[in-house]
């Protein structure tokens, strides 16, 4: 009775520990950055090396360089998951070693994807430091992330859809389209959104290939500052801009959330219309 | 609900085509000016630059950081236009040429409830070096020290060890930091730590309520006022730096960057202007 009743605690004591932690950092957040956050924030340049003014070039920065890491990364996790899980054998050579890179992939430090993005893309293939680099650094980024939820959503579907589709003799593609992709949406819209988050909060690989400068990117070939460079220069580089850290740091949660939930509707809508799967 | 998303996400797609697509027609006029290097030096070359922007419609001035080591190399390897270092160029760097666009000296700091209220220079080196572990050794609490370096790479790394005759190996610190304001957080985080940093910035946060203290060097204060009369002995030169000598946009660049039109950037920024 006794280890019961420690037991409840002790799991409702972590639950609130852990919720706790969350709360504090949200609300210290909310309540430095909230004051500075206006219409007129979110549109305007930085002035005074970003003491003063807004973060309107910014954010298009950071976005801009979303958009090309999600755009290379996709198309290229979805093909590999499939392959991983629906063209190769688990044990097979080619799996395990596929696998295995993809593991040491993502355990690399987020530096050396910046260092290596900066001597491949800026360097090496001559784009400079623009968001097109940042980007693509990014894609290599996320995509260990991409692609082991991919497989693992593939992986969770149940054989009896395959053996059943090839019964009625719908081919591989056909079933892929129609049958496990739908099927496997939530997986993949996770790892979709854990990939955006890894990305958007990134630093370390930005600051080396997208850049520091803050003026509104005019093309990809342009550099820009993402909203995390941003955040940590004011924070730990600029004196006296705290202020504006705190609200830029709320707008990258803010901009976050809109993007999950508009993937989230999305991925509902797009993807489960097709398949109907009430058990 | 759902036709709402769609529409926003419709409306975001097209706009973010319309961005990328738009035409340019003065694109192929438009010179860019890279300079890369020191992160002190980045905020004001890039204000500088901005200006810059506003006297020549067709120029763009792209600052990028990643430490003095870095701007002295980029600018040797013809990586960037500029290069910008927080310190003077040392002997093998004598193939570039360096052109001191503000002043910034390095003030030892302390958390304000740390009741020392002077080093002097031997103490700081014995702290600095492990031979001091406790605070009450030189007249402080009992209570071990924290000592607070800056990575590798960093001009104030080399300017602090340079002044007090030091190695970096010979350095055993207990937090390793990179930037001003993180030196400047530690010790505001921790009563027993001792760290360096820009004397402007930490003059502002001070003021600022900051709980830190600036100590005198040589019984000379820590101030503004002190690097502007020069009389402050640990001071470093802000530096734009070329391989060769500059011409065409780099040169009216740095000629632009050593105008008295600019000291109110470079106050802004809390450097002192050069004297001229």
């Amino acid at each position: 009775m006794f280890k019961n009743v420690l037991t409840t605690v002790l799991i409702w004591l972590t639950a609130l520990i852990v919720s706790g932690v969350f709360v504090w950092l949200l609300s210290d957040i909310v309540i430095h950055g909230l004051p500075r956050l206006s219409w007129a924030f979110l549109a305007e340049a930085p002035k005074n090396a970003g003491r003063s003014g807004g973060i309107g070039p910014i954010i298009i920065s950071t976005l801009s360089i979303l958009l090309v890491a999600m755009v290379t990364a996709t198309p290229l996790s979805l093909a590999t998951a499939v392959l991983l899980s629906e063209f190769t054998e688990n044990d097979s050579v080619i799996g395990r070693l596929v696998r295995r890179s993809l593991d040491v992939l993502a355990g690399v430090p987020s530096i050396v994807f910046g260092l290596f993005g900066n001597a491949f893309f800026c360097i090496y293939l001559g784009l400079g430091f623009s968001i097109l680099s940042g980007g693509l650094t990014l894609a290599c980024m996320v995509l260990p992330i991409l692609i082991r939820t991919a497989e693992e959503g593939l992986q969770a579907t149940p054989d009896d859809y395959r053996l059943a589709a090839a019964a009625l003799g719908m081919s591989r593609s056909a079933t892929l389209v129609h049958l496990l992709l739908p099927s496997a949406a939530p997986a993949l819209i996770a790892g979709l959104m854990l990939g955006v988050g890894r990305a958007v909060a990134e630093t370390a690989a930005l600051i080396f290939t997208s850049g520091y400068v803050d003026r509104m990117p005019d093309s990809l070939l342009d550099s820009g500052r993402a909203l995390s460079v941003h955040i940590y220069d004011l924070s730990m580089n600029v004196a006296g801009g705290d202020t504006n850290a705190y609200s830029s740091a709320l707008m990258l949660i803010l901009l976050l959330l809109i993007i999950n939930s508009i993937a989230m509707s999305l991925a509902k809508q797009w993807l489960h219309r097709d398949i109907v799967l009430y058990e | 609900m759902k036709k709402l998303v769609m529409f926003v996400t419709l409306i975001l797609l097209i706009g973010a085509v319309w961005f990328f697509l738009r035409t340019k027609p003065d694109d192929t006029k438009v010179e860019k000016l890279v300079l890369t290097g020191s992160s002190t030096v980045a905020p004001l070359a890039a204000e500088i630059g901005k200006r810059f922007e506003t006297l020549h419609s067709n120029v763009r001035v792209d600052v990028q950081t990643g430490g003095s080591s870095r701007g002295v190399s980029d600018a040797r390897a013809g990586l960037a236009d500029i290069g910008m270092a927080s310190r003077s160029l040392k002997e093998d760097e004598k193939d570039l040429l360096s052109f001191t666009i503000a002043l910034d000296g390095i003030s030892v700091i302390l958390n304000k409830a740390n009741p020392v209220e002077a080093l002097n220079k031997q103490q700081i080196v014995d702290i600095y070096t492990g031979r001091i572990t406790n605070w009450k050794d030189v007249g402080g609490n009992d209570a071990a020290i924290t000592v607070v370096n800056k990575a590798e790479g960093r001009s104030t790394l080399e300017l602090f060890l340079h002044y007090f005759g030091l190695k970096n190996t010979d350095i055993k610190p207990q937090v390793v930091i990179g930037d001003n304001q993180q030196g400047i957080k530690t010790v505001m985080g921790n009563p027993n730590a001792i760290a360096y940093v820009s004397v402007g910035t930490a003059e502002y946060e001070s003021s600022q309520g900051a709980a830190i203290k600036l100590l005198p060097l040589e019984s000379i204060a820590a101030s503004v006022e002190n690097l502007r009369n020069r009389s402050f002995p640990l001071s470093r030169p802000l530096n734009l730096v070329t391989r060769g000598e500059p011409a065409g946009l780099a040169k009216d660049f740095i000629e632009f960057a050593r105008l008295p039109q600019v000291n109110d950037l470079v106050e802004a920024q809390y450097f002192v202007p050069v004297p001229r």
